[in-house]
Order: C-alpha cells, then sequence, then structure tokens
C-alpha cells in the first residue's frame, strides 16, 4: 500500500515536471546548444547560406563583441512580433551582459495567407546606433523587397551589409575586452577566511584550558568569533553579491565541431528599441 | 571550563547564526527594493520619452492637418497632464500608480486618436520626417510594454519575497512595504471611446 501511494506520487510528480515544462519549451524557442547566432527554424535559408551568414556574424561577434542572432520562426508562437523578437533577445542573452549590444532579426516568412513579419530588436546598448527609424529604414529598403520574392537569404544579407558598419562604431572590442577577475579573487578570499576561522575553532576547542588563544589574551576565543566572523561573513556576502545578474549564458561551448564556432551568448538585455515590419 | 567556553561558544554560534540571518535577509530585501525602484525610473524615462516626442509630432502634423485642431489640443493637454504626475519611487503606492497610469493611459489614448487622423492626410503619410517619428513613436510604445513587464517582474519577485514566512518578520520589523503591479492591460477604463 504504503509503496503504490509513493508511487503515485512520483508519477503525480513527474506529470507536473514535464507539463512545467513541455509549457516553458512552447513559449519561445530554447537557446540553441551549441549556441548559434543563425537559428532557421522556419527553414528559408539553405545550409550553405545559415554557415555563410553564421561566419560572418561569428567573426563580426568575435572582432566587436556585438552579437546579432538571426532568427527565422514557422510562427509567432502566440506573441506580437515585437514581443517575441525581445523575448528571445532576452532570454537567449544576446548582446554583452555589461553592454546589452544584442540584436536580434527575426523573420517570419509568409506562408500561404499569412503575414510575413519581420522585427529588428535592439539591445539597450545598441539604441542609440541602431535607432527605431534606422531599424524600419532597413527592414522596409533592404528586407521587405526581397522578401517579396521570397529571397529571404539576400533581405538578410544586404539588412547586416547597412547594420554591421553601423553598430561596430558602437562598442569596440578594446572597450569590452575589459574583463575582471575579481570574482574568481572574492570566491578563493572567502574560502581562504573559511578555513582559518575553522582552524582556529578547531584550536580553540582542542586548547580550551589553556586560554593562549590570541597571544595570551584570556577572552581570546570570544574576541575572535565576534569580530572575525563578522568580516568573513560580509565577505561571503559580497562574494555571493558580486556575481551579479542572473541569466547570463557566460562560457557556452561552441568551439568544438566545424572549426571554431560562436562562443555563446553573453547575457544581454533588450528595452524594448527597434522596428518591424510586414508583407 | 572547558565546558563552559564550548557553551558560550555555541551560544555565540546561534547568535551569529541569526545575525547573519537577519543581515542576509535584509540586505537581500534592499537589493530588492533597489531593483524595484530602478525598474520604475525606467519607466519613467520611457514614458518621458514618449512625451519627449510628442512635440516634434505635433508640430509636424500641424504643417499637414490645420484643421485637426482639436485632437491636436488634446493630445497637447494631456501631455502635460501626464508630465506633471511623478512618483517617488522611495514612495510607490498603488494610489500613486494608478494616478499615474490614468494620465499616461489618457495621454496614450490622445495619440492613437491623432495618429488615426494622420490616415486620412496621404501627404503627412509620405513625409520622411513624420514617418521617422511614427516609428520612434512605436519604439517607444513597445519599451513601455517591455518596461512595465520588467518592473511587475521585480515587484513581483520583491513581493515575494517580503510576504514569505519568515522573512516577512524581517520585512515586518523594518517596514518593507508591499510594492503595486501595473494592471495588465492599459488601464481599461482609461481606453479611448470609438466615436464615429
Amino acid at each position: 500500500m504504503k509503496f503504490r501511494l509513493v508511487n503515485r506520487i512520483r508519477i503525480c510528480l513527474a506529470f507536473i515536471l514535464f507539463f512545467t515544462s513541455a509549457a516553458l519549451v512552447a513559449q519561445v524557442p530554447q537557446r540553441p546548444n551549441p549556441p548559434r547566432l543563425v537559428n532557421d527554424f522556419a527553414g528559408i535559408f539553405t545550409g550553405a547560406q545559415v554557415m555563410e551568414m553564421e561566419s560572418v556574424l561569428d567573426a563580426f561577434a568575435d572582432s566587436t563583441s556585438n552579437q546579432i542572432a538571426v532568427v527565422t520562426v514557422p510562427e509567432l508562437y502566440g506573441y506580437d512580433k515585437a514581443q517575441l523578437a525581445y523575448e528571445i533577445g532576452e532570454q537567449w542573452g544576446v548582446g554583452q551582459d555589461k553592454f546589452d549590444n544584442g540584436i536580434v532579426i527575426l523573420v517570419k516568412p509568409k506562408v500561404g495567407s499569412s503575414q510575413g513579419e519581420v522585427f529588428i530588436a535592439t539591445g539597450y546598448g545598441l539604441e542609440g546606433a541602431v535607432t527605431d527609424a534606422l531599424a524600419r529604414r532597413v527592414i522596409e529598403r533592404q528586407m521587405i523587397p526581397h522578401f517579396r520574392n521570397n529571397d529571404y537569404y539576400s533581405g538578410v544579407k544586404s539588412a547586416l551589409e547597412v547594420l554591421l558598419p553601423v553598430i561596430s562604431g558602437e562598442i569596440s572590442s578594446d572597450e569590452f575586452s575589459g574583463n575582471d577577475d575579481s570574482e574568481g579573487l572574492a570566491v578563493a578570499l572567502a574560502f581562504l577566511f573559511c578555513v582559518i576561522i575553522f582552524v582556529c575553532l578547531l584550536v580553540a576547542l582542542s586548547s580550551g584550558d589553556n586560554r593562549n588563544f590570541g597571544g595570551g589574551n584570556n577572552r581570546g576565543g570570544r574576541n575572535f568569533t565576534a569580530t572575525d566572523a563578522f568580516i568573513l561573513g560580509s565577505i561571503l556576502n559580497n562574494a555571493s553579491g558580486s556575481r551579479g545578474r542572473s541569466g547570463g549564458f557566460g562560457g557556452g561551448f561552441g568551439g568544438g565541431f566545424g572549426g571554431g564556432g560562436f562562443g555563446g551568448f553573453g547575457g544581454g538585455s533588450f528595452g524594448g528599441g527597434g522596428a518591424g515590419g510586414s508583407w | 571550563m572547558k565546558k563552559g567556553l564550548i557553551a558560550l561558544l555555541a551560544v555565540g554560534a546561534v547568535l551569529l547564526g541569526l545575525f547573519f540571518w537577519f543581515q542576509g535577509n535584509y540586505n537581500n530585501m534592499v537589493k530588492l527594493d533597489e531593483g524595484v525602484q530602478a525598474a520604475w525610473s525606467q519607466v519613467e524615462n520611457v514614458y518621458q520619452r514618449r512625451a519627449d516626442l510628442i512635440p516634434n509630432l505635433v508640430a509636424t502634423v500641424k504643417g499637414y492637418a490645420q484643421h485637426e485642431q482639436q485632437t491636436l489640443e488634446g493630445v497637447i493637454s494631456a501631455r502635460s497632464k501626464a508630465t506633471q504626475i511623478t512618483v517617488d519611487p522611495e514612495n510607490l503606492t498603488s494610489e500613486e500608480l494608478a494616478k499615474y497610469q490614468k494620465a499616461q493611459g489618457e495621454l496614450g489614448a490622445a495619440l492613437g486618436k491623432l495618429l488615426a487622423i494622420t490616415e486620412n492626410y496621404p501627404d503627412l503619410k509620405a513625409n520622411e520626417n513624420f514617418l521617422s517619428l511614427q516609428s520612434q513613436l512605436e519604439g517607444t510604445e513597445n519599451r513601455i510594454t517591455v518596461e512595465r513587464n520588467k518592473y511587475n517582474q521585480v515587484a513581483r519577485e520583491y513581493n515575494t519575497t517580503i510576504r514569505q514566512f519568515p522573512k516577512n518578520i524581517v520585512a515586518g520589523m523594518f517596514g518593507f512595504e508591499k510594492k503595486p503591479y501595473f494592471e495588465a492591460q492599459e488601464g481599461a477604463e482609461t481606453a479611448p471611446k470609438v466615436e464615429f
């Protein structure tokens, strides 16, 4: 009886887990793993076209740290096109955490009677370089004329030809390469303090009668816990605090196959900049 | 002697644990509170951004549509009303937020009316300056949506934290109060009536 009940609970839990995760999947396309900048979920590019754009965008991300993700979707998953583009940018973390210099180019191809939709979403850091008006002009002049002829590749490509030079002026790689290692240092320091305090505690407990702890001070033991532990506490706190925004996609692993590759999204954030169009 | 020391250490450890628990929770709440305030100032920023676009927009439309004086004045007065209302992020109450949202909602409605009448002026629709303003305005509306959502998210995180037991004890002791949310829809009560 007991066993059955436990099993039933387990099955219930499994179901709940399954459905909640399914609900999450249904919202926004999952972040690609290994990370890619060109994600052709709608299947409108050929393999060679994807490779070419990926290599161009990857090189661009390497040299300037700006990340441009091209995402094509077969449907809008119940979102407004602008919202879907921001959600993708935000959830994938396109752009660097510090500069929010990501762009999402979202294309939903025209299929049958449904309208074709396109949106260029800019991260906070690129709103100055790619203004809404510029995004709109790129969409109207570079993209939609090609899209009307079902030539999605040329449309995206000529849009990139306009956007890349504009963006590369905004945030250079020099600015970006000033990475900090302070977090690692803080953690190491905190760990060191932990060890020291632990050892001190051991010493204090084992030599309780000697009262030699703390350089002959009778009340050494108490002194030590109150002050040192306080320092330890605040250091630990700082260390955990310096971890910064969650949801970053720091490392990523893309280096494996296909001769190098995109290193991963950086955790950039989106504030609603950009423009869209439809045809 | 040894026992006394151990007992002392034990009591000290408990007190320290308690202290760190309070400290951790308090600091966490301060962090969340700051997050809410930062999100709120972002919300005000994007609303301000919309307000800043309006004089330009009105001037451009005026050049083409002199007969729409009433609509144009409606936008201007709604704008001046909306910009008068600001909310101190330290004092975010639901009444203040509702007032703010109402004023901004009325401005949004007036703007919607203005953009609707521009459909009647093909010359205006072809004006590059107007088109650029229009896309900026659309972008600003998108930004408003995004920032409102972000604000609601951080406010929810904050509210969940301060209302959970036993953290609510800490919150109560130090006067952390619940933050209001933006209504899901741009205030149904302020939505423009369709008039023909």
